[in-house]
């Protein structure tokens, strides 16, 4: 079963960094595994009914990133890369804490009080670890 | 090596009626298998600009060129075009249609034909004035794709076809595009050109307002919403600068939108001490919306 994506044209994010997010968050998860073929850029862009070029360029730079593989005349493939997955999650996960602080630092907090409503978050989310 | 020319170029075009100046100055060149979406208000010079390119008007000075070199008759083998009102026969039925282009387009492909007549769903022996608006839209559209063309110039694709049809006209664009074609289509619907093209093109009053890769453009244009303890300072001083398109004030905040701006008006902001800070991301509607409006 070929992966799903799904991409809102409409929102503010170019569509290739909606790609390129959502390939690396299968990858992290698990949910695309290494050696698996991706759609071709064709397939996708009408799967999705969106530009080939957007689809290309995002596939270029998940190439580029070590995230997938492109073999000429056979397609794209997730690489069977080991330590890409525990990368990957960092790399997902980061730009989430990096929105939560902006809008944080948005609403004219410092960063003690940030540092205590992370501390609260932290213990609601993982309870029972000290941090 | 020299690189290939541009598939659709238009070079310095001004077209002049009487006193009337529909485009003014128009440089835009598309590379193959890209998809331009051409958005304006009306009046802006879509058409015009179109039936220059396909030498059905002359241009009063500056040139097109498809391919690099000016249309003839033999352009049309390889290019389609399909006007924003129908070239249809009233009389003639939709099998009749496809006989005549048979007859009159030598890449003609009879499968391809019958096979966009099903996925329209269109009745091969209905006559052409019984049709509704969305169905010769549709026959115009299959006319256009049956020789398989090259290049595709779109006046309003999908205008009276229901959504369902109107994401078949993209899906149609698109699989031309990824098999190496090269598409020029208006239209007033934003939400398409976004979903299909890699870019766009905005005209206002026969100009060019805006030629960009639909994702560096999203990419770039941003608002910036600060919000101040009680009433907004003065801020002219730090807004002049070219990247700001606009200003509203809302209260005792402030949105200001941004083009190509990497930080440097949130920096601006902070000497004034704003209570809050906010960037939000802008979709193509509001970008468009922004560029038409905007004074001179």
């Amino acid at each position: 079963m070929a992966a799903i994506f799904t991409v809102d044209p409409r929102s503010g994010v170019p569509i290739y960094l909606q790609l390129i997010e959502q390939v690396k968050r299968g990858v992290a998860l698990g949910t695309l595994a290494a050696g698996e073929q991706l759609p071709t850029v064709k397939a996708l862009a009408l799967e999705l009914t969106v530009n080939p070029n957007t689809v290309a360029r995002a596939y270029r730079d998940l190439e580029r990133d070590g995230v997938i593989e492109t073999s000429p005349g056979r397609g794209s493939f997730v690489r069977n890369n080991g330590t890409a997955s525990s990368e990957l999650r960092t790399d997902v996960a980061e730009p989430a804490l990096d929105n939560a602080i902006r809008t944080a630092k948005g609403l004219g907090l410092d960063s003690n009080e940030v540092r205590r409503l992370f501390a609260r978050a932290l213990s609601r989310w993982y309870p029972g670890e000290e941090s | 090596m020299n690189p290939a020319p541009p598939v659709i170029a238009f070079d310095n075009l001004t077209k002049r009626y009487r006193n009337f100046e529909a485009v003014h100055d128009l440089t835009l060149h598309i590379q193959a298998g890209s998809i331009c979406g051409l958005l304006g208000p009306n009046g802006a010079g879509k058409t015009t600009a179109m039936k220059t390119l396909l030498g059905f008007l002359r241009p009063t000075s500056g040139s097109t060129a498809v391919d690099g070199a000016p249309v003839t008759p033999q352009t049309f083998e390889y290019l389609s075009y399909v006007p924003e009102t129908d070239a249809l026969f009233g009389e003639l039925t939709v099998a009749q249609h496809v006989e005549l282009n048979r007859l009159s387009q030598p890449r003609h492909d009879e499968s391809r034909a019958q096979e966009l007549l099903g996925v329209f769903g269109l009745d091969r022996r209905k006559r052409v004035r019984k049709l509704s608006k969305g169905q010769k839209t549709a026959l115009a559209l299959v006319l256009a794709l049956a020789s398989k063309p090259r290049v595709l110039v779109l006046d309003e694709p999908s205008s009276g076809l229901d959504p369902v049809f109107q994401r078949v006209v993209l899906d149609l664009l698109i699989d031309a595009a990824s098999e190496g074609g090269t598409v020029l289509f208006s239209s007033h619907q934003v939400g398409q050109v976004e979903r299909a093209a890699d870019h766009v093109a905005i005209m206002r009053g026969g100009r060019l307002l805006v030629y960009s890769d639909v994702d560096s453009l999203k990419g770039q244009e941003k608002i910036i919403e600060a919000t101040f303890p009680s009433s907004i300072p003065d801020l002219n001083g730090a807004l002049r600068v070219d990247a700001v398109r606009r200003i509203d004030h809302a209260g005792n905040m402030v949105r200001i939108s941004v083009r190509k701006d990497d930080g440097e008006i949130a920096q601006r902001l902070a000497p004034y001490n704003p209570t809050s800070i906010r960037v939000v991301d802008r979709n193509l509607e509001d970008i468009f919306l922004d560029v038409v409006s905007e004074k001179n």
